[in-house]
Parts: C-alpha cells; sequence; structure tokens
C-alpha cells in the first residue's frame, strides 16, 4: 500500500482540496511522493491508481506522441498550483526502465464513494480529451483499471487542445513516482522533470547499478515456512547450560568498546557496585521489592479484622503510627509486626473476654 | 438518577478520604462529616450536575496513587554521558593517564592497554588465590566485587551436591574424579547432574579451562580494553582449534556410555563438543545413534552438524552443499525453528565453497529474510567475504555492497552474533577495493548511527577500518576535507601507519598543498614514525623536488634539519640504518634553497663519509649558490668533490668556474689539476665502458 500511495496518481481528481506534491530525491533513483489530501478519506488509493507496469508499447506511444507535442517548459514544470476549485490539472512525467509514461490529467471531477464506476467515467472522459484514437485509449484505459491491483499506477490524460501548452502546464501539478515495488522486486523507475527535455531516460553509471537487480531479493531455499517458524513452539523452561552462558558472554564482547568518557566510566562503576547510586537519597542499599511511600505510611488498611473501636483498637492505632515512622522496617516488616499482634490478641482472647472486651 | 450517582461517587470519596485522612484523624468520626461536606456541596449543584458527576465518577475511580517514578540507576550517568563528544584533539578517554604515560602510537597504546590489564589481572590473581587475607570490608555498603571469589569447593564429602559445586566451579579433572568416586561408591547419579558435567567436558574438551580463561571470564563484565582481550584470546582460540582436539575415548565419551539413561540434552551436548573440538565423523555417527534411538536433536545442535559437514574434508562442495541442504530439510521435518546461528553457520561455512557458493548464500540470506529471521551484522559480513573473496578479480567485481548497505543505511544493531563485530571492517575494505568514496561514506554513515560505533571491534579492527577509510579519503577526496578528516580522526580515534601518512602526503602532493608538510612530519614524529625511512624520504622528496617562496624554503630547511638530526641520532642505536644518497642530496637542496649555505657544505662532507655520490643537480645548485655569494673558493671545492667522485659532470662545472668566477692564477691551476685528473679517470672509465 505505501508504494501504490506514494506512486499514486489519481485518475478520478477531486475537485476542490490541495494537492501537496512532496519531493525525495535519493541517490540512486528519484523519489517522487505525493501527498493527496483528499485521497486519504477515499480510502483505496490503490483502487484509483492505474497500473503502470503493463502498459501496452502502443500506449507508450501514444504517451510519448504526447509529450513531444507539449513541449514541456521546464521552469514552469514544477510548479505548484492550487487550481481555482471547478478543475485541476496535473501532469506525471515519468520514464520506467523501458518506458516513459506520462499522464495529463485535466478534467473536473466530482467525488464519489463508489471507485469503479468514476474510473470508468473518468477514463472515458480522459479518452474523449484525448484528440486521437479515442476509443483504444478508452479501452487501454480500462483494461488497466482492472488491473490496479497488482501494479503501481498510471495516469493518463490527453490535453484538451493544443492551444497554448504552456498555459496547461502552469496549471499542471507535476508528479513524479519513484521506484514503484512490484511483487518481490523492485522495479526503478526514473522520473525526470526538470533539467531533462527529452523524456528518454539518460543512463549513467548510477542508473545501471538502481537498474540492477537487488541481489538481496530472490529465489530462495523454500525449506522452511514462515508459519512453521513464527509459530510458538511451548516453551520449556530449564536453566541455561553452559553453552549458552558461555554464547552469551561472547555475545556480550562483541560491543565492548574502550569507555568514551569519564561518565561512562561512572556508569560501569555503578554497575559492578563501586559506586552510590544515581540519584544519591537516603534510599542507598534499602532494598523494599519496591514498595512505596503510601505503603510505608498508611498501615490502616492492615486493621480491619481489629474491632472498630475500644482499647485494642486505639492501641493498634498507636501501633501503626509509631511504625508509619519508622524508617527501618521494610513494609514486609511492619505489616508481620501487626500480624504478630493478631495473633496474641487472638490467642489472649479468653482473658479479654473476661475483662470485657470485645476483639471481633 | 442524580443522587444515585452522587452517592457513588460519594461512597468512593469516603473511602478515599479514610485512606487519606484516616491516619491523623482516625475514621470514626470523620467519615460521616466528610460525607456532610460533600453531599452539601453535591446537591447544591445545578441539573447538569449528574452528567459531570458521571464523567467525575469514573474519573475518581481510576485515581489511584502516582506510583514513585523509579529511575535507573545509571539514568541520570547515561543522561551525562550523552552531553560530551569525542575530543579531537586528545588521545581518547582510556588513554588519559599521567601524561608521561599517555600513548602516542599505535604500539603504545597497545601496549598501555595490556600493562593495565595485566596490572588488573595480576592484583586479582593475588586477591583470589590468598582470599584469607583480604576479608577486611572496609566499604559501607558493602561491595562484593571487591571481595575475593572463592574458586576451591568448599563441600569436602562425596555426595552429589558436592560433584555439582565441583561442575559449577568449572573444576574439570575434580569433577570427573567425584563421579568416579560416586560411581564405585554404587550412587547413581542423576540425568541432570551427569548432563550438565557433560556439559563441561564437552564445552572444554575434557581440558581444564585456563586460569587465563578464567580471569577473562571474570573480567568480561568489567571489560575496558578490547586490545588486551585480543591478546589473551589468541592463544586461546589456536588452542581451541589446534592443541584441544577431541581424543578418541576421553572422559566426555566414557562417562557418556556409563550414563545409564540418556536423553536429547546428552546427544546434543556431545554432538556439539564433538564439532567444537573438531572432531566431524564421531558427531555425525552420533547423530545417527541420536536418530536410531528415536530422540529429537534442538537447533544448536544442527548447526553444530551444519557446520560438521561443511568442515568435512574429502568432499566437493557440491555435496556438501546437499548435505547441508538434507540436514535442514530434517530440521524442517522434525519442526525444528533455525534460528540466526544457523543461517550464519552456514553462510560462514559456505565462505570455503567460493564462486559455487555464492548462489547458495544469497539463496540462504533470502530464506532467512522470508521466514523472518533478521539477518545480523555477521551475516552481511559473510556475505561481503563471499563476494569479495578475490580482490584482483579482473572481471567486474559484485555490486552486492551496494545492496547490502541500501538495505542496512540508518538501522541500528545490537550484538547477535559473534562475528558482528568483523562488518565494518570487510565494508570498508570493499570500498577501499571498490575506490568507491560514496559507498565508504555510507558505510561510515552507518557505524556514526546510533550506538553502531560499538561494533567496529577490537583495537586492530579499528585501525584497520580507518586506515582504509582515510586512505581512500587521500585518494578521492578534495584535500581540504581531507585534511578536516586528518585533524578529526587523529588521534584521538586512531593513530596513522606510516603508509596512511605517505598517502595523505600524495594527497597533498596532487592537490600542490606542499606547504603542510612540515606539520605532517611534526606529526609523524609524534606517532612514533621517527624512523622509518620510507616516510621521511617521501617527505625530503617532495619538498626538495621544486623551488617555493623564500617563507616556505626556510620552513622546509627546518624540517629537514630536524629530519637529519633522526638520522644522526640513529646512529646511537644498533644497527643504524644508511643515509641513503636520496635524503642526503634533497636535504642539503633545502639547505642551499633556504641559504643556510654552511649547514648545506656540511652535507657534502656527510656525502663523504657515508660513501655516497651527490647528484648533478646537486651541484649545479652549490655552483649556484658560490656564485651567488661569488665564492671562487667554494666553486672550486665543488669541482674538487666531484673530482673526488669522479664524476662526469665535474667537467661541466671546471668549465662553469672558469667562465662564472674571477679566480686566481694559482687557482686555476689546482683547477686544471683536477680536470685533468678526472678526465683521465672519465677515460679510464670509458674505457672501461668500452671493453
Amino acid at each position: 500500500m505505501v508504494w501504490a500511495a506514494r506512486n499514486a496518481l489519481l485518475i478520478p481528481v477531486v475537485a476542490g482540496t490541495k494537492n501537496n506534491v512532496q519531493r525525495n530525491f535519493g541517490t540512486n533513483s528519484v523519489n517522487y511522493s505525493k501527498k493527496d489530501e483528499q485521497s486519504a478519506p477515499t480510502h483505496g488509493i490503490s483502487k484509483e491508481t492505474e497500473s503502470q507496469e503493463s502498459v501496452k508499447e502502443n500506449t507508450k506511444k501514444d504517451l510519448l506522441d504526447i509529450i513531444k507535442g507539449m513541449k514541456i517548459e521546464l521552469s514552469t514544470v514544477n510548479v505548484q498550483t492550487t487550481k481555482p476549485s471547478s478543475r485541476r490539472q496535473r501532469k506525471s512525467v515519468e520514464a520506467t526502465i523501458g518506458s516513459l509514461q506520462k499522464t495529463l490529467e485535466d478534467a473536473p471531477k466530482k467525488r464519489t464513494k463508489s471507485v469503479s464506476p468514476e474510473l470508468e467515467a473518468a477514463a472515458s472522459a480522459v479518452a474523449d480529451f484525448l484528440r486521437f484514437d479515442k476509443q483504444t485509449t478508452k479501452s487501454e484505459l480500462l483494461r488497466q483499471l482492472q488491473q490496479h491491483e497488482e501494479v503501481s499506477k498510471t495516469q493518463k490524460d490527453g490535453e484538451r487542445t493544443k492551444i497554448s501548452v504552456s498555459n496547461i502546464i502552469s496549471d499542471m501539478k507535476v508528479a513524479k513516482s519513484a521506484t514503484g515495488r512490484v511483487s518481490t522486486r523492485p522495479v526503478h523507475q526514473i522520473q525526470f522533470d526538470e533539467g531533462t527535455d527529452s523524456l528518454m531516460g539518460q543512463k549513467t553509471d548510477d542508473l545501471k547499478k538502481s537498474l540492477r537487480k537487488n541481489m538481496l531479493k530472490g529465489k530462495r531455499l523454500n525449506i522452511f515456512y514462515l508459519k512453521t517458524v513464527t509459530e510458538e513452539a511451548p516453551k520449556t523452561e530449564t536453566a541455561p547450560s553452559l553453552w549458552d552462558v558461555e554464547f552469551a558472554k561472547q555475545l556480550a564482547m562483541v560491543n565492548e568498546q574502550p569507555l568514551q568518557n569519564g561518565f561512562a566510566e561512572m556508569i560501569q562503576w555503578t554497575k559492578e557496585g563501586k559506586l552510590w547510586e544515581f540519584p544519591i537519597d537516603n534510599e542507598a542499599g534499602f532494598d523494599d521489592d519496591g514498595s512505596e511511600f503510601h505503603e510505608h505510611v498508611f498501615l490502616d488498611k492492615h486493621l480491619k479484622d481489629f474491632p472498630k473501636q475500644g482499647p485494642i483498637r486505639h492501641f493498634m492505632e498507636l501501633v501503626t503510627c509509631g511504625l508509619s515512622k519508622n524508617p527501618y522496617l521494610s513494609v514486609k516488616q511492619k505489616i508481620e509486626h501487626i500480624e504478630w499482634f493478631r495473633n496474641y490478641f487472638n490467642e489472649k482472647q479468653d482473658i479479654l473476654k473476661e475483662s470485657g472486651i470485645r476483639l471481633n | 438518577m442524580a443522587a444515585v450517582a452522587a452517592r457513588r461517587w460519594l461512597r468512593f470519596r469516603c473511602k478515599v478520604c479514610l485512606t487519606l485522612t484516616g491516619q491523623r484523624a482516625g475514621p470514626c468520626g470523620q467519615a460521616p462529616n466528610c460525607r456532610d461536606f460533600i453531599s452539601c456541596r453535591f446537591y447544591s449543584g445545578s441539573a447538569t450536575v449528574p452528567k459531570v458527576e458521571r464523567a467525575n465518577v469514573t474519573g475518581i475511580e481510576e485515581v489511584v496513587i502516582p506510583r514513585k517514578k523509579t529511575w535507573d540507576k545509571v539514568a541520570v550517568l547515561q543522561a551525562l554521558a550523552s552531553t560530551v563528544n569525542r575530543d579531537t584533539t586528545a588521545a581518547p578517554y582510556a588513554f588519559q593517564d599521567d601524561p608521561y604515560l599517555i600513548p602516542t602510537s599505535s604500539l603504545e597504546s597497545r601496549s598501555f592497554l595490556l600493562a593495565k590489564k595485566s596490572g588488573e589481572n595480576a592484583a586479582k590473581y593475588i586477591i583470589n588465590s590468598h582470599p584469607k587475607y583480604f576479608q577486611k570490608d572496609i566499604a559501607e555498603p558493602h561491595i562484593p566485587c571487591l571481595m575475593p571469589e572463592y574458586f576451591e569447593p568448599q563441600i569436602e564429602d562425596i555426595s552429589e551436591a558436592a560433584l555439582r559445586e565441583r561442575i559449577k566451579l568449572k573444576k574439570v579433572k575434580a569433577s570427573v574424579d567425584m563421579f568416579d568416586q560416586l560411581l564405585q561408591a554404587g550412587t547413581t547419579v542423576s540425568l541432570e547432574t551427569s548432563n550438565s558435567l557433560l556439559d563441561l567436558l564437552c564445552y572444554y574438551g575434557d581440558k581444564e579451562p585456563s586460569t587465563d580463561n578464567h580471569f577473562q571470564q571474570s573480567e568480561k563484565s568489567e571489560e575496558l580494553e578490547e586490545a588486551a582481550e585480543e591478546n589473551n584470546e589468541k592463544p586461546k582460540k589456536a588452542n581451541h582449534q589446534f592443541g584441544n582436539l577431541w581424543r578418541p575415548e576421553n572422559n566426555a565419551e566414557r562417562i557418556f556410555a556409563l550414563m545409564p539413561e540418556k536423553n536429547s540434552h546428552s546427544y546434543c551436548t556431545m554432538i556439539r563438543g564433538m564439532v567444537k573440538h573438531r572432531a566431524l565423523v564421531q558427531a555425525l555417527n552420533l547423530y545417527t545413534e541420536l536418530l536410531n534411538n528415536k530422540l529429537h536433536a534442538d537447533v544448536y545442535t544442527f548447526n553444530a552438524l551444519i557446520e560438521a559437514t561443511a568442515l568435512s574434508a574429502h568432499e566437493k562442495p557440491e555435496d556438501k552443499w546437499n548435505n547441508i541442504l538434507e540436514l535442514l530439510k530434517q530440521m524442517a521435518a522434525q519442526k525444528v525453528k533455525p534460528n540466526l546461528q544457523t543461517f550464519n553457520t552456514i553462510l560462514k561455512c559456505l565462505r570455503r565453497f567460493h564462486a559455487f557458493g555464492k548462489v547458495p548464500a544469497l539463496q540462504t540470506f533470502r530464506e532467512m529474510k522470508a521466514i523472518g529471521i533478521e539477518p545480523s551484522l555477521a551475516t552481511y559480513h559473510y556475505l561481503i567475504q563471499l563476494f569479495y573473496h578475490h580482490e584482483n578479480h579482473s572481471k567486474g567485481s559484485s555490486l552486492i555492497i551496494y545492496d547490502i548497505m541500501n538495505e542496512l543505511t540508518g538501522r541500528k544493531f545490537s550484538p547477535r552474533d559473534p562475528d558482528d563485530d568483523m562488518f565494518f571492517q570487510s565494508a570498508m575494505r570493499v570500498c577501499s577495493f571498490l575506490r568507491d568514496l560514496e559507498l565508504a561514506y555510507q558505510v561510515h554513515g552507518l557505524l556514526n548511527t546510533g550506538d553502531n560505533w560499538k561494533f567496529i571491534g577490537p583495537d586492530h579492527r579499528r585501525n584497520f577500518y580507518y586506515s582504509k577509510f582515510f586512505s581512500l579519503l587521500c585518494l578521492m577526496e578534495q584535500i581540504d576535507v581531507t585534511l578536516k578528516w586528518y585533524k578529526d580522526l587523529i588521534p584521538s580515534v586512531f593513530f596513522p601507519r606510516s603508509q596512511t601518512l605517505i598517502d595523505l602526503l600524495q594527497a597533498l602532493d596532487v592537490a600542490n598543498r606542499l606547504e603542510v608538510i612540515p606539520q605532517i612530519w611534526k606529526d609523524s614524529k609524534e606517532y612514533g614514525h621517527t624512523f622509518r625511512s620510507d616516510l621521511k624520504e617521501e617527505i625530503l622528496m617532495l619538498m626538495a623536488r621544486d623551488q617555493h617562496p623564500p617563507e616556505l624554503q626556510v620552513a622546509f630547511a627546518n624540517c629537514a634539519a630536524d629530519i637529519k638530526s633522526t638520522y644522526e641520532s640513529q646512529d646511537g642505536r644498533q644497527a643504524a640504518p644508511e643515509w641513503p644518497a636520496n635524503s642526503l642530496n634533497s636535504i642539503a637542496v633545502l639547505f642551499l634553497r633556504a641559504g643556510r649555505t654552511q649547514e648545506a657544505w656540511k652535507m657534502l662532507g656527510l656525502f663523504k663519509k657515508h660513501n655516497k655520490i651527490p647528484g648533478n643537480k646537486l651541484l649545479n645548485e652549490f655552483m649556484d649558490s658560490a656564485k651567488a655569494s661569488s665564492s671562487p673558493a667554494q666553486a672550486i671545492e665543488i669541482v674538487k668533490l666531484a673530482g673526488t667522485f669522479s664524476l662526469p659532470i665535474c667537467e661541466d662545472l671546471a668549465r662553469r668556474v672558469m667562465a662564472d668566477f674571477a679566480i686566481s692564477q694559482e687557482q686555476k691551476e689546482a683547477l686544471g689539476n683536477l680536470t685533468s685528473l678526472t678526465t683521465d679517470s672519465d677515460s679510464d672509465s670509458d674505457t672501461s665502458e668500452g671493453k
């Protein structure tokens, strides 16, 4: 989807919104990504995109003719214009490996949710604008619409008239599409706009490099399958063997480097336990199982089993009060302390009853 | 409705009140008050209250007392450390010490690290071998890592616990003895303990782990120096590969045979041990046995088996590859999940197959990607090694490095394979081989992404990497940029080798920036290349080759005098190398051009002393200088000198003296003698040549 979105040159141009064109230049291939604000709501960019890869030769020829007839003015090519809401023209110039395609869009179109009919309409509209070969163009377009799933896009439009090509161009947006990735293998497309009059690609070394098949992609052994490998095996908990331990040690050594500065050294010392830990406070070396302040201070909740009032309650409140101020005991010890009194009073129940004190 | 909501809210609020205020006020009287107070407030609310309340209810129910924010104990330090950048003018932090001790060359840095490390080791050794003298615990709070460690077994009697303790302390021999004693006493050792004993025996190949090794392990956590590490490791590795081979009938095999019951772990550890200690055939046989016993091998064992298959001798690469594939298929059939090591092992082994290995390697790589195992740096390193094995490949070299770099750029790595630290070195080697500066920058960019710099490996690999990188810069980059890199990298990252400096000199020559040379000479002295005659000759040659503006000539002459003094001080050293004639020539010329005539004349004396022949150009320059100072005596001296060396130029010089100088009769005669002498010797040499 990402590539589709990037390369998207939408045939049905929705009127009234702005298009942003962003360009990224990479070293090997020119990357042209285009953000289409209105494409977000009509989710399904790929549906709106037309296939590019499989464009037939004659289409290419047609396009070439169009382009040649257009006399692109380079200086204006990159101008981004926002059309008055009724219409938008956009031109994309792109050269693929062997081919070159250009699309010019100039059609007032309405945004609709249903894509296919719209595409059809768009296609015929496009064909209408093409001065020659209407039928062929239309059918070409439609055929590619059917293939929109598998390929990046093409956009095609004919200029309405020959008159004042530069006027049209000044209204056009140029979109350049970058490498379209199809299946596993990237197809490098090189786009030209400024600086090249001829849209036929010039081949440089860099270009060759980028056209080369990525050697890291292609046929594999086909022994393992993703499913079997990723599925979770029942983990049996076993202690790490000597092999595991030694391997881990080896790994730890891989990225060990001399210390870079004094702080790094302090980090190391901290890890070795030779330094006081930051932040330095009065809790250094005080391990309390991560219990927190309120657990130390608010101990009333542990008094639930004691009577709600009376001397025992009073006594226990004093106990908890004292405990809450004791910094030396851990929470666990404090609870044990309370626990001890609970047991104590339970054991002394007889005496308590005699003196008329209710325990529960 | 409103009331219900409010009440619910109340109940909760009161609970909060209780817990929060109970401490001081006690719950009994307080709660109703609290309730009253709150209800008053609520009922005075407007009609919209319920809605708000409801929101509040949920809001309050979620209120928990905020947890104490716990910081990592090193978070503060990490934040501080991230603010410190490398000081390009100083030696790396690890070397900062007493100024006298700060190393200035790669050799010194190495011995510095070694000295530091061995000091630590010695201290540790003493503490650990005499723990009873180091019991005083002065630190508060207690610092465990400063206390002696106990390596002697504490349990004396014969029991399984004692055996386990010995295994834990990695006492190979003691463990075996204990096992035998237990067996004799009729006690059966549990499967688990026997297995861990087998682990120990197999890992160390039935040899005691060396004490050196032992220290190394305890040091690993506090590793400071890689160089020291490296030094310890090399003999150890060699030991493993050559000295510590699997002996048939060793204790591991014996105990394995004695074990009444064996599980797959027993088999697996035996196979791994055999492969580790290069008993490949036995390992493969044991695997068959394991299958016959209806047990399953784990992934580590398969990795070892793959290695064994690839290493086994007397087989063609094709057959080995098929065997490896067979093993992989068995893994798939037994539902053993391959891991990163599986594929890295395959790729590592495929390197041995050279050209044949390329296609399988790519397929293997794609396979691991396809099943979602992220390759580590080591994986790419193996690929690079395989594809750029022959540096002098005449036909087009592979371009796979571009794919690799495209894939890796911007990524950050964590260590996942012991060979991960080899990648940058081999990538830079390829850059240098392809002469692709762009690519080198890309590699360097990757190195400086995140914490990737840690993967540059130990000292010698870092030096290799930066030497290659810098040489490439000298070759391809504009001189200003190169000099910027020079300032940046040296000495804070690495100490240049003399070849690196020569490369830089050549770059300076090409860019016509010879005025930097005296500075370079100063640096090279600092980096321990004072006695590198190839470097010195290069410097002198470049300085003496052309005429320069006077102030530059003065600087050059100073530099030449400095170089000269290094040759002279060398005389005190053993096996003082000869003064090369070129250097003598160059130094003399430089002195002359800077107007230090006297010193230049002294240089002429050196020619005689070292029995070297001055060049014609030099003699002519001397003549020019004599003429400039209009000193016929000097001019005649030159002719004399040329005469003593029987140089053919002698006659020309004499003629020049006759023509250019006003000389006395006496001098004329002397000159006449000289020329006749030389003409004689000239004719001699002519005749000898004629013969």
